[in-house]
């Protein structure tokens, strides 16, 4: 049966529709990642290790690991001379040693996926990643999918952005 | 004869003991080379479990590390090995000791901090017997 133009484009006009990311809704707050660790330092992890914000949602880390430091540190060239797994146009970011209670808060208003690593750790596996905005986003960056730069055993550890744009937050307990 | 047995034991022991006088370490702060690891490392004064650690920079990564409780009295002595470099082959040999009197050990892995930054395991000796209880928290 032959589909008429008008129809077919009816079609897809009503399929693209379906294709809906989730709406984001903009924090008022500080969306809180903690840094935890077990009592004597077995495990040690982000919480959530993965998390889609909408742009321009501060998140605010605290390190809730009272044996240890901690540091939120972007995977860029500026720090540590690392491969780029943020958005080319975002400021890389770095909390340096947080002790104890001690809290870090950043800004993220270019989208697109932020890979991130605790310096001490990265090698523990303690790495986060955070989600900015959806893919249908002008501007969109999602260089860190492919980057590379890390070891095989790290790269494991980041959260699918499929999970984390389904609004399901990756909580990596113990 | 029983005194030259005497002699051999004791100078049998004095060659296990550290290169420094135990007296001057079984309260804190001990005298150099010791410092104190949060004095120089971004790690918090009293860590639950090992107390206020001090290491001689020259022993790192293994230690010792000397612990000692809230009132400054030297309750673990803590040896710190990268497992990385057990597997390739690193040996820690002939590891000084904050006191000869050891209660209990403890022997876990742990992921890594600053000064040791990659998974190694920390082998823990009690010098006495409240010393776990002290330094819980």
């Amino acid at each position: 049966m032959a589909i008429s133009r008008r129809n077919l484009l009816l079609a897809s006009g009503s399929l693209f529709m379906t294709i809906k990311f989730p709406v984001l809704a903009a924090e008022q707050k500080p969306v809180v990642i903690q840094m935890r660790g077990t009592a004597r330092g077995e495990r040690v992890w982000f919480d959530p290790a993965g998390i889609a914000v909408a742009p321009g949602t501060t998140l605010r880390f605290i390190n809730l690991d009272p044996e240890n430091s901690h540091t939120v540190t972007a995977y860029h060239p500026d720090f540590f001379g690392r491969t780029r797994r943020i958005p080319q146009r975002a400021t890389p970011f770095h909390s340096g040693y947080l002790l104890p209670e001690n809290v870090f808060e950043v800004t993220l208003t270019v989208s697109g996926v932020y890979d991130y690593y605790c310096v001490p750790h990265e090698m523990a596996g303690m790495v986060g990643r955070i989600i900015v905005g959806t893919p249908d986003m002008e501007g969109w960056d999602e260089t860190a999918l492919r980057a590379g730069g890390v070891a095989e055993n790290v790269e494991k550890r980041f959260p699918a952005i499929r999970q984390l744009l389904s609004d399901d937050p990756v909580r990596r307990i113990k | 004869m029983k005194t030259a047995l005497i002699v051999m034991i004791g100078m049998a022991m004095t060659t296990s003991v550290l290169a420094h006088d135990e007296s001057k370490i079984t309260q804190a702060p001990p005298e150099k080379p010791y410092v104190q690891v949060s004095d120089v490392l971004p790690l918090p004064e009293f860590l639950p479990g090992l107390g206020t650690l001090f290491v001689d920079p020259g022993t790192l990564p293994a230690g010792p590390f000397l612990g000692y409780d809230h009132d400054g009295k030297l309750s673990v002595t803590v040896y710190m090995t990268p497992l990385e470099e057990l597997k390739n082959g690193v040996a820690y040999d002939d590891l000084g000791i904050g006191s000869h009197e050891v209660t209990s050990v403890d022997i876990y892995y742990n992921a890594g901090h600053p000064g040791v930054e990659s998974p190694h395991a920390h082998v823990v000796l009690f010098h006495d017997e409240g010393a776990k209880d002290r330094l819980a928290e």
